[in-house]
């Protein structure tokens, strides 16, 4: 099943576990993402999507099964450690710096990526500024810059953050419904300027998705996930072709028609 | 004007020892004291979201450790004065390796709680801080002991400590505190070790809260156990609160206010002084949340917006 002809897997996780209580959130998770690739993790609510990318990204700890990523176990590491070592990520609910301006949001993820962050005797102001403006201006929001982030439109807010994400170059991003509250329109702007910066720049991408039209327009394959465990896997096709898929989530979403 | 801002306060800063009377002179003094501690408190309280009930702790170690090193040492002033703020670090780094571990209320409670120790060390270490008699006569050299003479050299150590941590606020390390106290959720992924970075501007807020301390201590003459204790913790609280935590230079207005106000209230109607204090407190923060420096933003806002 593994396609020779895709590049080496950059994150892998074995039979990875998480129990909230009774709840058996993530129940076994086996999951390759091969380099390069743009994969959605999709499954009805509360099938442990977000669960499986805090554990993924160290912000919960599991409770077993392991990590790798790039080859390297990295089970139990705690978020900075990860970011440090290529996995960047934007949160479900939008996650930036809101007094601060757009500009210096993404400066501080430069100034920290560039292991600058302990410097205390230079002015911060004008360090990395132009690397952060193309950013900025990457995302579509160069003329945001000196404003306070927290002012911007919820849109603009959802860009900043894939902005700050991009700042620590990271080899793989995991977007957590980076459409969330999003008008049908600027969602696929958005999901396609993410797909777009990951083939320019060559990274992985891992994100989960309610819109269905936006999941199959961009992903190249699709992970379902039902009550914790992984149901099926494939290309958008193979997916949408899957009957268990079909009944268990897109069968009552009434599945995109071609 | 800002061009001439610069030039205007530092020549107001040399004049006004020479013209005021010397009891004015020594209100100077403490109010350069009390604005470094304060500002080094609110390197925590405003830039990094960590309010700190137990700063007296630093303080005290900052004004013992030079008390004793020129009492029991029998070391200049100088050596007593530079080992003030390496002391009350060393002692931020031990507290608040546990303390950064907490957040909001137990952040503060734990710092309470070690400046509760430290005041009991203090107060009970007979042998070593003379107890309650504290430790007496702890003047500066004969050229800085003349009010005119150590308000300069405050007004000098002071303002260097408030530009060291004006640098600090606006460096990378300044930006990267500023993103934890946003969102340290987001700070992590970023890159940041959230927990040292809190304990590295500990460690400095306790730096310099030392160096207030050591000041403190000549121009008291004398250091007592009261300096670790709760109501020398709260001060920068209320001077940060009534002068503003959102802006760096609100604990200098806010010093400036409290100390003017001690002057002139608590010499006057002692009993009343808790009671007036409470008051403004209460009118500052319900009427200007910003503080006083707010009420000057407000001013001056319009004008700097309406030409877009």
């Amino acid at each position: 099943m593994a396609d020779q002809d895709r590049g080496p897997i950059v994150l892998q996780t074995v039979g990875l576990k998480k129990h909230f209580g009774g709840l058996q959130a993530v129940n076994g998770v086996d999951l390759g993402v091969p380099d390069g690739d743009l994969r959605a993790i999709i499954g009805p609510n509360g099938a442990g999507k977000t669960t499986l990318f805090n554990l993924i990204t160290g912000d919960l700890p599991h409770d077993s099964g392991q990590i790798y990523f790039r080859g390297e176990e990295v089970s139990g590491l705690a978020p900075h450690d990860l970011c440090r070592r290529g996995i960047g990520r934007t949160f479900q609910v939008t996650s930036i710096f809101r007094r601060l301006t757009a500009l210096e949001n993404v400066q501080t993820a430069l100034l920290s990526h560039h292991r600058r962050h302990y410097d205390i005797l230079r002015p911060a102001r004008r360090l990395y500024r132009e690397p952060a403006m193309a950013l900025l201006e990457r995302v579509g929001l160069a003329g945001q810059a000196a404003k306070p982030s927290g002012i911007l439109a919820h849109g603009d807010q959802r860009r900043l953050e894939l902005a700050i994400a991009l700042a620590s170059e990271p080899r793989l991003l995991m977007l957590d419904e980076p459409t969330a509250g999003m008008a049908a329109r600027e969602r696929h702007e958005i999901m396609a300027l993410a797909a777009d910066i990951a083939r320019e720049a060559g990274l992985t991408i891992l994100f989960t998705e309610h819109d269905m039209d936006v999941v199959f327009a961009v992903a190249k394959r699709i992970t379902v996930l039902h009550q914790g465990a992984v149901i099926a896997e494939g290309t958008p096709p193979e997916v949408r072709a899957n009957r268990e898929v079909q009944r268990v989530y897109l069968g009552h979403r009434a599945a995109p028609a071609r | 004007m800002n061009a001439l801002r610069w030039p205007a306060i530092l020549a107001a800063l040399l004049v006004l020892p020479l013209v005021l009377p010397s009891f004015l002179v020594v209100v100077v003094t403490e109010i350069a004291i009390v604005a470094l501690f304060a500002t080094a408190f609110n390197l925590l309280m405003g830039f990094g979201g960590m309010v700190s009930f137990g700063h007296a702790a630093y303080f005290a170690l900052g004004a013992y450790a030079a008390a004793l090193l020129v009492k029991q040492g029998a070391l200049p002033m100088l050596v007593g004065l530079a080992a003030a703020p390496v002391v009350a670090a060393a002692g931020a780094l031990l507290f608040g390796f546990f303390i950064v571990r907490l957040t909001h209320t137990y952040f503060a409670m734990l710092s309470l709680a070690f400046a509760q120790i430290v005041f009991t060390v203090i107060f009970k270490w007979t042998a070593l801080t003379g107890g309650d008699n504290g430790i007496l006569n702890v003047w500066p050299p004969e050229a800085l002991k003349s009010p005119r003479a150590y308000c300069y050299f405050t007004l000098a150590v002071a303002g260097l400590g408030i530009l060291a941590l004006h640098a600090i606020v606006n460096s990378p390390f300044g930006y990267a505190l500023k993103a934890i106290r946003e969102n340290p959720r987001r700070a992590r992924f970023i890159g940041v070790n959230v927990r040292r970075h809190q304990l590295l501007a500990f460690v400095l807020s306790g730096f310099f809260s030392g160096l207030a301390g050591g000041l403190f201590a000549f121009f008291n003459g004398s250091v007592f156990p009261d300096f670790a204790y709760l109501n020398k913790s709260f001060e920068p609280l209320v001077v940060v609160l009534l002068g503003g935590a959102q802006s760096f230079f609100g604990p200098l207005v806010g010093a400036f206010g409290f100390k003017i106000l001690e002057t002139f209230i608590a010499r006057q109607w002692p009993i009343y002084w808790p009671l007036f204090l409470g008051g403004v407190v209460v009118l500052v923060i319900v009427i200007l949340p910003q503080g006083f420096v707010g009420l000057l933003a407000r001013r001056t806002w319009p004008t700097k917006t309406a030409a877009p």
